[in-house]
């Protein structure tokens, strides 16, 4: 999907009447969340986001493109995969996951494991804050600079 | 047969080696730095991964990411094209212990040939000529003084670790000798960690000749003749052709045979290339590596065979024979190559940058390959080449006309490149009767300061 066909589409969920929207194709998922009025939150979801990820995920892409690819809204970050693997959100399959959405964070906490070449790589927050949206599925494959976490920084 | 083929490179080789699969049937993955996200390769892959930021060392060279990316998209093979990994016997290993066939040589032959004393000592003991010169590193200047006066000056002292022409001394007199030794090993120490220096003859104007081998691993190894690679300038190829107008046919098929010599002392498979010096003086020719992997020039030598060197590197990676017996191998014409590199013509310095128009050749003879296109905007973090131009003709003159047809329609703006200088050797009497050396861009190149003085 290019930015032309992002844009139409933002355009139609915006005048439609859904909610929220997601769409899945080829391993390119792409979940958009309609602002509520008067900037009110409903459940941490945060308004007007937008968090494309097709396999050249734009927030990987150069520093001129990712802000538009990141909600800059309310002041949001995303915490990026530092390395290309498997994404894993427990520490095995019967474990319950590190963090789910609202958990608060700290930095140095592990918050999934990406798996490179056999290895399990526990990812630790770089920062503290609060875990608003976690965008990958677990076991879904991530490259290097994939979006995984929206959150909410803690100052 | 493959599934799918990691193509673990950028520009213009990934595209070659993107063809070969879509050639073949193959699915491919294009990996790529954050610089390269909108690079032709990851367009027009099957699959893309990004690997890391743009710093080779962080994405291109990091071989934990590439292996990583191999393994989310179930890629069964990795070609590595030139540069890069692709000499990296660790990366082959590494990729066979995942259960990733190596699209190259065995880590044993990549170790073997990359170690230049020991390329060297492995192909002299099957009676491949070498420059005469020390058996190892040169422990001390009294040793280099004895060896030097045994071989007769001009020598060389050349760094153990160096390569892609650093790390090099030419040392003309005892004199010279008792000065530069020590220095030589502190420069092979800062550049290369390694101090160790080895001592060889040193030829004032050689031609640079290399034989390309292909083998499959049922011990199968041809030879598809020459490239003369002797337009050089501080060692990086410029021009390429095939067949050399140096050789005659008694000395290339000596040279061949050499070559073969060369590749089945190592028991070689897949595409490699054995590089020869020539002292036109004396007819004779020495050994002085081997690369182990498809180089920049592979497009020369498939327009004289008429032969797709990727595909079959990949078809005997996966196991299959060589399509071609060495007596059914036929050389058609001559074709010639010439690099186009964004970087000033002057200077030298690399111009990366965006281009702005880019208009390419075509018609008889012509073949481009190119990852740049109208718009494309050169990264700073890589090397210069942006475009090979192949010609091919029924004689050098036809290919050589038409390069200079190629160089002169060939538009491209916003950055710099060297087309001015390949118009230039095209147009160089001396180039074009084939009387040349890898001193020959020298004259092009007179220091200004030495300029001035002769004025």
């Amino acid at each position: 999907m290019d930015d032309k066909q992002l844009r139409e589409l933002m355009d139609y969920i915006a005048a439609s009447n859904f909610g929220e929207f997601e769409l899945t194709r080829d391993g390119f998922r792409l979940r958009l969340v309609k602002a509520t009025p008067a900037g009110a939150a409903v459940d941490g979801v945060p308004p007007a986001s937008l968090v494309p990820r097709p396999a050249a995920a734009p927030v990987a892409a150069e520093p001129a493109i990712s802000p538009a690819a990141i909600p800059p809204e309310q002041g949001l970050e995303v915490i990026h995969s530092p390395m290309v693997g498997t994404f894993f959100r427990a520490p095995n399959p019967n474990a319950d996951p590190f963090v789910e959405a609202g958990d608060r964070i700290d930095p140095g906490q592990v918050i999934c494991i990406i798996e490179a070449m056999k290895l399990m790589n526990e990812i630790e927050a770089d920062r503290a804050g609060e875990i608003v949206d976690i965008l990958v599925a677990n076991g879904q494959p991530v490259e290097f600079g994939e979006a995984l976490f929206r959150i909410r920084p803690r100052v | 047969m493959f599934r799918k083929i990691l193509i673990a490179n950028r520009g213009e080789i990934a595209l070659r080696i993107l063809w070969a699969c879509k050639d073949l049937g193959v699915r491919t993955v294009a990996v790529h730095s954050q610089a390269d996200t909108d690079s032709l390769h990851v367009k027009f892959a099957d699959e893309d991964v990004c690997v890391g930021p743009p710093r080779s060392k962080d994405s291109y060279l990091n071989i934990s990411s590439i292996i990583a990316a191999a393994e989310i998209t179930d890629a069964d093979a990795i070609h590595p094209g030139y540069g890069f990994l692709a000499e990296s016997a660790h990366f082959a290993e590494v990729s066979e212990a995942c259960g990733i066939t190596f699209i190259g040589p065995s880590p044993e032959i990549i170790r073997q040939m990359g170690d230049k004393v020991r390329a060297r000592q492995t192909v002299a003991a099957a009676g491949v000529p070498v420059l005469p010169g020390s058996d190892g590193p040169v422990p001390g200047p009294e040793e280099a003084l004895h060896l030097a006066s045994d071989i007769g000056y001009p020598v060389i002292l050349k760094a153990v670790a160096g390569g892609g022409g650093r790390g090099m001394r030419i040392v003309r007199d005892e004199e010279e000798m008792v000065r530069s030794f020590e220095v030589a090993r502190l420069e092979a120490k800062g550049a290369f960690d390694v101090a160790d220096v080895y001592l060889e003859k040193y030829l004032e104007h050689p031609r640079h000749i290399e034989f390309q081998l292909m083998g499959d691993k049922h011990g199968n190894l041809i030879q598809l003749g020459e490239r003369d690679c002797s337009i050089q300038r501080r060692h990086q190829k410029l021009v390429e052709e095939s067949p050399s107008p140096a050789l005659s046919p008694e000395l290339r098929a000596q040279m061949a045979e050499a070559a073969l010599l060369a590749g089945r002392a190592v028991s070689y498979h897949s595409a490699g290339t054995i590089e020869f010096l020539l002292d036109e003086d004396t007819g004779r020719f020495y050994f002085i590596e081997m690369n182990t992997r498809i180089q920049v020039e592979h497009p020369v030598t498939e327009m004289v065979t008429r032969l797709d060197l990727v595909k079959e590197q990949i078809l005997v990676a996966a196991g299959e024979r060589l399509s071609v017996r060495q007596d059914e191998v036929r050389f058609h014409g001559a074709a010639i190559e010439c690099r186009i590199n964004a970087e000033d013509p002057e200077t030298f310095a690399p111009s990366p940058g965006l281009i702005t128009s880019f208009h390419l050749p075509g018609g008889p003879g012509i073949r481009v390959d190119t990852a740049a296109y109208p718009e494309y905007r050169v990264p700073p973090f890589y090397d210069s080449l942006i475009a090979k131009m192949i010609t091919h003709g029924n004689s050098r003159r036809e290919a050589l006309t038409r390069m200079k047809r190629c160089l002169e329609v060939t538009v491209i703006e916003g950055i710099r490149t060297n087309l001015a200088l390949h118009q230039r050797i095209l147009s160089d009497p001396e180039f074009q009767a084939g009387r040349f050396n890898t001193r020959f861009l020298e004259k092009y190149f007179v220091p200004a300061d030495l300029a001035r003085k002769a004025d």
